[in-house]
């Protein structure tokens, strides 16, 4: 019997999600996964587990069925407030053209019903962070691929959301900027931001996340504490715990 | 967060995108308010111009007078499917939809902001046009009417844009509607001609297009002539704007061929 939990305690709550796209492929198989507010959660699968499906279930870029995914409660489905707690940087870098680094950033706090001084203001403040300003009036074609997703991310953050969402956000990325992604994000962690990362750099899941789930086929097959997970796997490292639950 | 609380940031978001818009229409007029200036300047000094001459008059007004009412209409209509269409199409194709997809607006709010920078676009040629004409013209008889009428056609056809940019996979099937549906019902929507002059079927055939009430409607607004009631011609095209962004919203709110 499914336990009932309170759905306001968790940042993320999925519930026996199904996903088919219209070519047949099953995306998301009854999956369910619940993440607590304040957790950094790892998703580690192969290509074509469902990764990037599940993200665009949650933040509103993928079609789902109703009361299947709750974000801090509120039906990602439907509820448009659940969209306003979400913050995503996709995969794939799409950056508006027609605006320059710090106007995609304040756009889209805007987007999000920041009033235009407090968008552009935090906008600064992002450019900052993630060392754009110099590029703060460049249009996104003409930065370099690390600074475009250095921005990805940055206008993740701009409308301060409550679950934050990374798909693969250091693929590509130099190990250098790699590394100061980390430190940034773990300082947003410790902020109480909730983050849930997919990635395939099975290191970067055990130096961040403190909950992490091996989805396959649509599936979460286990969750848990990346020790927990080489405890019941085996191997030494969380590393060997996926190859052998990938198996 | 309250329910105000978020229609408020909704609000905003909505403008946001609106500027964002309006934006890409300003910042390149040279091809997006430019070239339909010119097209019309062009029709008004060929057609109105050097045929005018030897046409002279049509059902009682000079044939300048006559063709203006239909070329704004044209011009409004051409110019809101082109910019609603190619600006959606563009975000879609390029992927920073993403960023509206993904912000807490309703399926309307984002029709509505798409449709506003196909407002500027086309209401903006259709008033420099006019004003280039004024001098060759008799003075509008009934301005409300004209805005009225130009506003609805700008409705219809931008959330008809709308409707195509969402549709639209590759740039060869968003100007393949343009070419094929809306130029051609532009141009046998009695705009250089009156359906009264015409003999069955194309009389009433041309009473089944759409543009023909708008048509109508303006050179009523401009001239006092009509051949429908004007009443009748704007409830026509009321309709059409309602049911047109009726259904821009509902396949927005669907995530049709903008969500897998």
């Amino acid at each position: 019997m499914a336990v009932e939990l309170n759905r306001t305690h968790a940042a993320l709550r999925v519930e026996r999600l199904t996903k088919i796209y219209s070519d047949g492929t099953r995306a998301l198989d009854a999956l369910s996964v619940e993440i607590a507010a304040g957790s950094f959660f790892g998703l580690l699968g192969p290509n074509g587990a469902g990764k990037t499906t599940l993200i665009g279930a949650i933040s509103g870029l993928v079609r789902i069925a109703h009361s299947r995914a709750f974000v801090f409660g509120h039906d990602s489905a439907w509820d448009l407030e659940a969209r306003a707690l979400v913050g995503v940087a996709p995969q794939d870098v799409h950056l508006d053209r027609f605006l320059t680094a710090r106007e995609v950033l304040a756009f889209h706090g805007r987007y999000f019903g920041m009033p235009r001084l407090e968008a552009t203001r935090r906008a600064d403040e992002l450019l900052e962070t993630f060392d754009l300003q110099a590029k703060a009036d460049t249009k996104p074609n003409r930065l370099s691929g690390g600074m475009r997703r250095r921005l990805l991310i940055a206008r993740a953050l701009v409308h301060q959301p409550r679950l934050l969402v990374l798909d693969e956000p250091t693929a590509g990325v130099d190990l250098e900027l790699r590394y100061e992604l980390w430190r940034y994000l773990r300082r947003l962690h410790g902020q109480g931001l909730t983050v849930l990362l997919t990635t395939h750099y099975i290191e970067e899941a055990e130096a961040l996340c403190d909950r992490v789930g091996f989805i396959r086929e649509g599936r979460i097959i286990d969750e848990g504490a990346p020790q927990q997970l080489v405890d019941r796997h085996g191997g030494d490292r969380l590393e060997d715990a996926y190859v052998e639950a990938m198996r | 967060m309250s329910v105000a609380e978020l229609r408020v940031r909704q609000r905003r978001g909505t403008i946001a995108l609106v500027s964002r818009e309006v934006r890409r229409v300003l910042s390149l007029w040279t091809q997006t308010i430019l070239p339909a200036v010119i097209t019309g300047w062009l029709f008004l000094a060929v057609f109105g111009g050097a045929l005018g001459g030897r046409i002279r008059q049509i059902e009682g007004l000079d044939y300048l007078d006559f063709i203006l009412p239909g070329l704004l209409v044209m011009t409004v209509a051409s110019q809101s499917v082109a910019n609603a269409s190619t600006s959606l199409f563009q975000a879609k194709n390029e992927g920073y939809i993403e960023d509206v997809l993904t912000a807490p607006l309703s399926a309307w709010q984002i029709v509505a902001a798409y449709m506003a920078g196909a407002f500027v676009r086309a209401l903006t040629a259709a008033l420099i046009i006019a004003i280039g004409a004024a001098p060759f013209t008799g003075a509008i008889d009934r301005p409300l009417v004209v805005a009225v009428a130009l506003l609805l056609a700008a409705l219809v056809f931008s959330a008809l844009g709308t409707i195509i940019g969402v549709w639209a996979d590759t740039f060869d099937q968003h100007s393949f509607v343009t070419s094929i549906v809306v130029t051609p019902l532009a141009l046998v929507g009695g705009v250089f001609y009156s359906a009264q002059m015409l003999g069955e079927p194309w009389s009433t055939l041309t009473k089944l297009d759409p543009i023909y009430y708008l048509v109508d409607a303006t050179r009523f607004g401009f001239t006092s002539f009509n051949e429908t009631p004007v009443g009748l011609s704007l409830g026509v095209a009321a309709l059409a704007a309602a049911a047109s962004f009726a259904a821009a919203a509902t396949i927005v709110a669907r995530g049709w061929r903008l969500k897998p």
